[in-house]
């Protein structure tokens, strides 16, 4: 914030130069991958920098725009990948027959009984009689609900379990779903904000730790819904399939027209439509963003996050910005968590990590410096190559670093066993680092205004 | 007869883990009040500091038992205890020196400090499994039980055992002594005073001469003193495995939200509350039923309220509840 | 040595094939060298290279080609790494095939993201989820474990004739797991039995009682442990001695490993157990050659699955006549049954001859190979008992 203030007009030049040597640095980086590795890896290493992206602009518009800090990330990028199974997997008839009534009906007790709580807590003088009211509501409907849930849900997963075992979806395209993923955590935003913003900060880091927990769990152990911990495999994909294209008269003839490999080339063929779809979605997010920070909310915004005391003076209604803030920055995170399992064409819910998911996508938006959205990109694109590529570079470092040990002794096997762990290391430096010696990361936050 | 059956099943299933993990939590989330009312930030690296301290005794019990040292029925651990209470406090002075100590003198906003937190929790995290390894670790020894369940059932003529491991036993015993002594020190020493004084008003102490500098270090040393003994009785009642203390910073932040944030009796009965309710909810009481009522009314279900893999789930439900009915916590913790 | 071996393979893949010379076949080995089942990956990874080592020392596969094994770490859990490291195999390395992976999230991951898109056949010593049997593979999947299916209905085989009727199951929360108490339970009430409760574990926590708990409130006597040997499946038998919930466990493949023993001692004698596996000529003859070839294990699970997956692939190749990788998928199936002369482990050298002198083969290997018609193993089960603190095979099934 204080690293333009001389010039204004010199710092914002500056500031463009640093995007572009950026963005530069990365092309070349990438280059590199596809000379000595493979374009095929490359490829892959750039489609998930593009998704990366677009959840760090998600907690972006969080952080850098109102100082909410969501530790919750894995949870919303979870919701998203739902979204994908619910959206694009065939409905399944017999399971509906089994017990989908059932289902519904749960869920139509589910709303009744959060009715009558509302209104006997609405309705009710504060007192004994009240909370008892409360509790008899509460606990009398979570038997009411479990009575009608049980039966259906076993029903439900008894059918076909091997295969199938759950509702299925509603046979719709999978790129509906990137839609359908950002409304759900959207939601699921919109209830946590609710408990826990207004309170203190940190008690929204720590509610959303848990809500992100709790969606993991749900989703691995609701096998009626997305079939849990058995996967989803095979989902639709928005892109033709490799082996479609190594058989189309089109694609071979091009093969042949301009040498080269059908099989790579097809498998290329299907990234870079990858690329293209997640691109657009990663330049029409960023340009909402930047067009939202510009605009007379975008300046409230940051009046709130800068002091909050004096925002509320001025008549600002803090708690209900930054709920509106809260929503839309999960709604992000859940359209790229949609994009992700698109591209992966499966869902496993045991593949979610906090670590990978939450402070990964953390150490991006620090790195590319809060509250620049542009920044967030940069790194994101910069965090996930790191994060990939670190592996192979660490493993190597850790085998040559241990050449003057003795093969096969203790200390060398276990120095290269944990070559993997320093990552985890390296990502709590560099974010230790940044924060305290360039608070405003590779590209700092823009203040061209003054 | 039957009655009695119940109650020792209950009693194995229900109170006596339910009594050991209470105290576990209850010293984690001691520390992590402790960390909050006097250095004012929610601190995340605390489930993997605990994992840290954990490790330093339990590489140093590994060296004692090569030596030949034990304790005789008692675990090894308890010996290198206090090693592994002062490597943990070293490093998060140095943690606090590197990190902390910035952001607290440019008057950062606390999230500021959370987020570093995080940063060390990373650190932590990579550190310990670089050096121990990502895997569960053994080093409980000396005699595994008090009570054994067999033994129990066949001297008490009973179809159900009850078994108390010495690791429960400990627990109970340690954070006992280690709650009195805190409070003793608290509420009697000098240094305690002014760290109370700290918590209440920090310009007012400031005033009064008290040096934020020592509060802070002996803030430090304390919470690394609870980590440490936290993580290694709970490691030895369970097991040791870095991701698992991790997961437990949910049931902490939550047992000293629920009890009040930043008051030391409240986490204690909030590790208790946020422990009981884990167990006795997702219990299933179908045995326990059956053993009570006449056979006739015998449950078919297994009456278990909630699924054990919603266990955790549990800590976050009463975390909710406490936000929206008492933000301020069973015991009226502050809330800024 | 391996570490090293490691290290060198993932520096030549970093520099470009360096040293690919014409006579150098690379094939994938992609199995979780971290994460859950890491105690056993090891083996089977020897295994399947000591397969590869015999052809390449017979200088007689496809004129004196030599095959080099190119690892790569499936993690057993992440689909997401486990693709990646596939990919790369696949699209960096040139591999000609990938034997892997193990688990059955990860490797139905491989099959549909990299395998059938890259036209790459894959080989899974080990991954024996139902939901397998009916993938869309092209005909670029095949494994030689049997099914889940399969061992669900030889568990409860077992039980009948052991006169066990009602039992509690828990299964670690994965696929896995998951899958394999499903098909227990349908083929366990089939035949009569009850399954009083089925309940899911997580793996990697530190804590079972609440677990264990809840299964023994059930009032079964046994407990099924459908889990991991290094995971959470050993905390469930060690909570369940202790709180004296259960002393009587029945083991699915999973489970079976010294490492368990090792951890619980005489506390576990009378377990009964399935695992894949025969007492066949294949399965000893097969630990002569592993003690000959100098594997640090001969008997870990999964070792035999893994040097005949191996040895197929290589077979198949020789039968191709080249490295292509949709002539190798093509001519797996003709290899592994019949018409042809019976290939014992440490014949291949023999068996690449009659190949190339135009004969046909049927490969029975360490584990009896024969396809089903979507290649995957039929597959014989041992019925285990622990004896004295160890795995005493009772039958075979």
């Amino acid at each position: 914030m204080s690293a333009t203030t001389s010039n204004p007009s010199a710092g914002s030049d500056s500031q463009t130069m640093r995007a572009v040597l950026g963005f530069a640095a990365f092309g070349a980086l990438l280059a590199l991958v596809g000379f000595l590795q493979s374009w095929n890896v490359m490829l892959a290493i750039f489609n998930l920098c593009l998704i990366s992206a677009v959840m760090a602009l998600g907690v972006n518009i969080q952080w850098g725009y109102a100082g909410l800090f969501n530790v919750g990330i894995m949870g919303f990028a979870a919701l998203g990948g739902v979204a994908a199974v619910l959206t694009s997997t065939a409905p399944v008839a017999s399971a509906w027959q089994a017990g989908g009534l059932g289902i519904l009906a749960s869920g139509a007790v589910t709303l009744g009984v959060i009715a009558l709580a509302v209104i006997a807590y609405r309705k009710l003088a504060s007192g004994p009689l009240k909370t008892l009211v409360m509790l008899v509501v509460i606990i009398g409907g979570y038997f009411v609900i479990r009575e009608v849930y049980d039966p259906a849900v076993a029903a439900i997963e008894a059918d076909n379990p091997a295969q199938s075992g759950f509702l299925g979806g509603l046979g719709m395209p999978i790129m509906l779903s990137w839609a359908v993923g950002g409304v759900l955590a959207a939601a699921a935003a919109w209830l946590i904000g609710k408990v826990a913003l207004g309170l203190r900060s940190d008690y929204l880091a720590i509610a959303t730790l848990g809500i992100s927990e709790i969606i993991i769990a749900m989703i691995k152990n609701e096998d009626w819904l997305t079939r849990g911990v058995k996967n989803v495999t095979g989902l639709d994909r928005p892109v033709p399939y490799e082996i479609d294209l190594q058989g189309a008269p089109w694609f071979t003839q091009l093969a042949t027209d301009r040498g080269f490999d059908l099989v790579e080339g097809s498998s290329i063929f299907v990234k870079l439509a990858y690329a293209a779809l997640f691109s657009s979605v990663l330049i029409a997010v960023l340009a909402l963003c930047v067009l939202a920070l510009a605009s007379p909310w975008g300046r409230m915004v940051r009046a709130i996050r800068d002091n909050e005391v004096s925002a509320a003076a001025m008549g600002k209604n803090v708690t209900a910005r930054h709920l509106q803030i809260f929503v839309l920055g999960s709604a992000v995170v859940g359209i790229a968590g949609a994009m992700l399992t698109t591209l992966d064409g499966q869902f496993t819910p045991g593949s979610y990590q906090p670590l990978r998911f939450t402070f990964l996508i953390w150490v991006m938006v620090i790195v590319g410096g809060s509250g620049n959205n542009l920044g967030s990109v940069l790194g994101a694109f910069f965090i996930w190559f790191i994060w990939i590529e670190a592996e192979i570079v660490g493993n190597w470092l850790m085998a040559n670093a241990t050449q003057f040990l003795e093969e096969g002794s203790a200390l060398r096997t276990h120095l290269i066993d944990s070559a993997q762990h320093m990552r985890l290391f390296t990502m709590g430096i560099i974010m230790l680092l940044v924060m305290r010696f360039s608070p405003g990361g590779l590209l700092p936050e823009r203040t061209a205004s003054r | 007869m039957d009655v009695l059956n119940a109650i020792t099943l209950f009693a194995n299933f229900v109170f006596v883990p339910g009594l050991a993990y209470g105290a576990q939590l209850a010293l984690g989330a001691l520390g992590i009040t402790l960390i909050y009312s006097i250095l004012r930030f929610a601190n995340f690296a605390h489930g993997d500091q605990m994992a840290f301290g954990t490790m330093v005794v339990i590489l140093l019990t590994w060296w004692f038992q090569s030596l030949g040292v034990s304790l005789g029925p008692l675990p090894t651990a308890l010996l290198a205890l206090p090693l592994g209470m002062a490597a943990l406090a070293l490093y998060a002075l140095a943690a606090d020196k590197f990190v902390y100590r910035h952001y607290r003198e440019i008057k950062a906003p606390p999230i500021r400090l959370v987020m570093a937190s995080v940063g060390v929790m990373f650190v932590t995290n990579g550190l310990v499994r670089v050096i121990i390894g990502p895997d569960d670790q053994a080093f409980m020894d000396g005699e595994r039980f008090i009570v054994r369940a067999g033994n129990f059932r066949r001297a008490m003529g009973l179809n159900e055992g009850l078994a108390i491991k010495s690791s429960q036993a400990l627990t109970v015993v340690i954070a006992i002594a280690l709650v009195v002594a805190l409070f003793w020190f608290l509420n009697r020493t000098r240094t305690g005073k002014s760290m109370r004084a700290f918590s209440d008003n920090e310009d007012l102490a400031l005033l009064s001469g008290i040096s934020p500098q020592k509060v802070v270090t002996v803030t430090w040393i304390i919470a690394a003193a609870l980590m440490t003994i936290a993580g290694t009785l709970y490691g030895l009642d369970k097991s040791f495995k870095p991701f698992t203390y991790f997961q437990l910073l949910l049931p902490m932040f939550a047992a000293a939200i629920v009890g009040g944030v930043g008051n030391p009796v409240g986490a204690i009965l909030g590790g208790f509350v946020v422990a009981f309710s884990e167990v006795t909810i997702t219990y299933a009481y179908k045995k326990f039923l059956t053993y009570l009522v006449p056979e006739s009314l015998a449950p078919e279900g297994l009456m278990q309220l909630l699924s054990t893999d919603y266990k955790f789930a549990v800590s976050f439900i009463i975390l909710v509840v406490v936000l929206l009915v008492r933000p301020t916590g069973l015991m009226r913790g502050k809330v800024i | 040595m391996r570490k090293l071996l490691m290290a060198t393979t993932i520096l030549a893949g970093l520099t470009g094939a360096a040293f690919a010379d014409g006579h150098e076949v690379k094939m994938g080995v992609i199995l979780g060298f971290t994460g859950p089942i890491e105690s056993l990956t090891p083996n089977m990874a020897a295994a399947a290279e000591l397969a590869m080592k015999e052809a390449s020392d017979s200088g007689k596969l496809l004129d004196g080609k030599t095959i080099v094994p190119v690892r790569g770490d499936s993690t057993c859990t992440d689909a997401a790494a486990a693709t990646t490291a596939a990919e790369k195999l696949v699209t960096a390395d040139n591999v000609v095939a990938i034997y892997g992976a193990d688990c059955s999230g990860v490797t139905t991951a491989i099959v549909n993201s990299v395998a059938v898109p890259n036209g790459v056949v894959s080989i899974s010593p080990s991954a024996t989820s139902p939901a397998l049997t009916t993938i869309e593979d092209n005909g670029f999947f095949f494994r030689t474990a049997p099914s889940d299916a399969r061992q669900g209905q030889v568990l409860a085989d077992v039980l009948k004739d052991r006169g066990i009727t009602n039992v509690a199951v828990t299964f670690t929360n994965n696929d896995y797991g998951k899958g394999l108490a499903d098909s227990f339970q349908a083929a366990f009430e089939a035949v009569g039995g009850k399954v009083a409760i089925s309940a899911a574990h997580e793996d990697g926590k530190a804590d079972y009682s609440a677990e264990v708990g809840a299964l023994a409130a059930a009032g079964a006597e046994h407990l099924a442990v459908f889990g991991y040997v290094d995971q959470g499946g050993k905390g469930i038998i060690q909570t369940s001695l202790d709180t004296g919930a259960f002393s009587k466990f029945i083991l699915a493949d999973g489970m079976i490993g010294e490492s368990l023993i090792e951890a619980i001692g005489a506390d576990l004698n009378g377990t009964i157990g399935t695992l894949p596996g025969s007492e066949s000529q294949g399965a000893a003859t097969f630990q002569d050659v592993a003690k000959a070839g100098g594997l640090e294990k001969v008997d870990g699970p999964y070792m035999p699955e893994s040097y005949d997956a191996a040895a197929l692939v290589i077979l198949a190749m020789q039968k191709a006549g080249s490295t292509d990788r949709k002539a190798i998928a093509d001519n797996i199936m003709a290899v592994a049954n019949a018409p042809g002369e019976k290939i014992m482990p440490g014949q291949l050298a023999k068996a690449l001859e009659m190949i190339a002198a135009g004969q046909d083969v049927d490969y029975e290997g360490a584990s009896n190979v024969t396809f089903t018609e979507v290649g995957e193993a039929t597959g014989s089960f041992k019925e285990l008992e622990v004896k004295d603190g160890k795995f005493e095979t009772i039958s075979i099934r």
